[in-house]
């Protein structure tokens, strides 16, 4: 690090940086430069606006040591020698994309698009021998560490996956990047409303009503309808089915029905709901 | 003087009821003071006559056409009324339309090919059992020569037909009373509803942001084998 602390010499006459500071004697006789310009040439302007959006956009409870985090990971993505440290390295390339996806919610487009594409040309990026490009076990892998970190159980995450999963010789482009990971994402939301969706229908008692919850989940069904086309009409007809007055009757009619009264644990709610989700996203082929 | 064929699919939102009424339209005959072949003056004012056939008049709904340069439309009609039967004497005109502007600007192409629609309470008298129609034109700007109006339509007072493609939610939407005698049971449905609908937001949502590129995958279960490919 020696020679990363060695002063630099003093740049030709600024062109329009447009500020003025008084210049610091140099030591040992070298050519005094102003601050302003040492920090730009050096690239610390930049990346400490970098390090503030990120800050800015991902809002963490604690800025110090996200900021720490930060830093840390950009000094391990600098070049580094060695064959034996490729796998390290693509690990640590792995949890580098998985924080970066991590920073904006799905729901922030903007902000999870850009964070998206620098996950992936991060995990480009994979040494000197090997090609450019994310292949099908690494993007595989960031799939399930993002699943992992959720609360989805198993079986659910394991039907999506096997969807949207890439072989591990396949070459995966952006785009099919991006929607796994949204997809995945989504999934984990969807878990999280599900189950405060249970909680609403056991009404604090820890056990829903099957017919109930059928009735429910079959209204949704219904909502989510069988075509494809996305018609504005839809969106209204889907306001008006899933209405409080429309659900309140779909669920006092179940209750009319038999009078032998199951229960419907939060595991099978949990299974029935991802499943309408999950058939309505698409396979890769 | 062409009579313009009825066309049954024409006019988005008209009941296919409603046909063009059978009218025949005359071309345009500009008013002229003085000699019409001989004088060069191109005068801003033209007339079209639409005569409806004697024996039918006509309650008219609605009159549709194209602009073509006109500035302004008066619209006159004749109406046979149950005074005038058995008179033989001349029925009167009434103006229905004053003085309508089409075209904002008559110098400039604001409005010049625009297609209007004059509904029968845009009119300002009564527009039953017409017997004939006669549109007055003006374009006082000396930049067009030639204006008259096209695709002339009269459609008449018919039978609405009943919409057939109504779909049934959209008559639920008035919130429907609740009904009384909700079981003890069912749970709050403000909050159900509110999960719901999320759930289905974000379903819509990873519907809706489905990618288009592909992977490329050709084999079948996972073989590449060359005699199953051969077979797709």
């Amino acid at each position: 690090m020696a020679a990363c602390e060695k002063r630099r010499s003093a740049p030709a006459p600024a062109t329009g940086s447009g500020l003025v500071e008084p210049v610091r004697a140099g030591v040992g006789g070298r050519e005094p430069e102003s601050e302003a310009e040492f920090l730009l040439q050096a690239g610390v302007t930049s990346m400490v606006r970098e390090a503030l959006l990120k800050v800015l956009e991902a809002r963490p409870e604690e800025p110090v040591s996200f900021l720490a985090s930060y830093f840390e990971k950009l000094v391990l993505s600098g070049p580094q020698g060695g064959a034996a440290a490729d796998r390290h390295r693509q690990q640590q390339r792995l949890v580098r994309a998985l924080w970066y996806v991590r920073l904006a919610h799905h729901s922030h487009r903007t902000a999870f698009n850009n964070n998206v594409s620098m996950a992936y040309e991060c995990l480009s990026a994979r040494g000197r021998r090997k090609k450019p490009g994310v292949n099908g076990r690494i993007y595989s892998e960031l799939l399930k560490k993002i699943c992992q970190d959720g609360e989805a159980p198993e079986e659910v995450v394991s039907s999506l996956l096997k969807k949207i999963q890439c072989r591990d010789h396949e070459a995966v482009p952006f785009d099919v990047f991006r929607y796994g990971v949204l997809s995945c994402f989504v999934l984990l939301e969807f878990v999280a409303k599900a189950d405060t969706l249970y909680d609403v229908l056991d009404d604090g008692s820890g056990v829903a009503d099957k017919r109930v919850c059928q009735a429910v989940l079959g209204t949704l069904e219904d909502a989510l309808g069988a075509s494809d086309f996305s018609v504005p009409i839809r969106y209204l007809e889907a306001g008006s089915k899933l209405g409080p007055d429309c659900l309140a009757l779909a669920m006092d009619k179940a209750l009319l029905e038999r009078k032998i009264c199951s229960s419907m644990n939060r595991e099978d709610f949990l299974k029935k709901a991802t499943a309408l989700f999950i058939a309505k996203v698409k396979p890769i082929d | 003087m062409e009579p313009p064929a009825p066309n049954p699919g024409h006019g988005a939102g008209r009941p296919m009821a409603t046909r063009p009424a059978l009218c025949t339209v005359r071309s345009p005959v500009a008013l002229q003071v003085g000699d019409v072949k001989t004088d060069l003056a191109q005068p801003g004012v033209a007339v079209i006559d639409v005569a409806l056939p004697p024996a039918q008049p006509l309650d008219l709904q609605e009159i549709v056409f194209k602009n073509s340069y006109t500035a302004f439309l008066t619209v006159r009609v004749q109406r046979r009324r149950p005074c005038d039967v058995g008179r033989a004497s001349a029925r009167k005109w009434v103006t229905c339309l004053w003085n309508h502007c089409l075209m904002p600007s008559p110098h400039t192409e604001a409005g010049s090919q625009d297609y209007f629609s004059l509904f029968r309470h845009q009119l300002l008298c009564d527009v039953d059992q017409v017997t004939a129609v006669r549109l007055i034109l003006r374009q006082p700007s000396p930049v067009w020569l030639h204006f008259t109006l096209e695709e002339l339509r009269l459609y008449p007072r018919g039978q609405q037909s009943l919409q057939t493609d109504f779909p049934s939610w959209l008559s639920h939407l008035a919130p429907q009373q609740q009904p009384e005698n909700l079981h003890g049971g069912v749970p709050d449905p403000e909050k159900v509803s509110t999960e719901v609908q999320q759930l289905w937001v974000l379903t819509e949502m990873i519907r809706a942001n489905q990618t288009a590129a592909r992977i490329g995958r050709f084999d079948v279960d996972g073989c590449y084998d060359i005699n199953l490919l051969s077979y797709t």
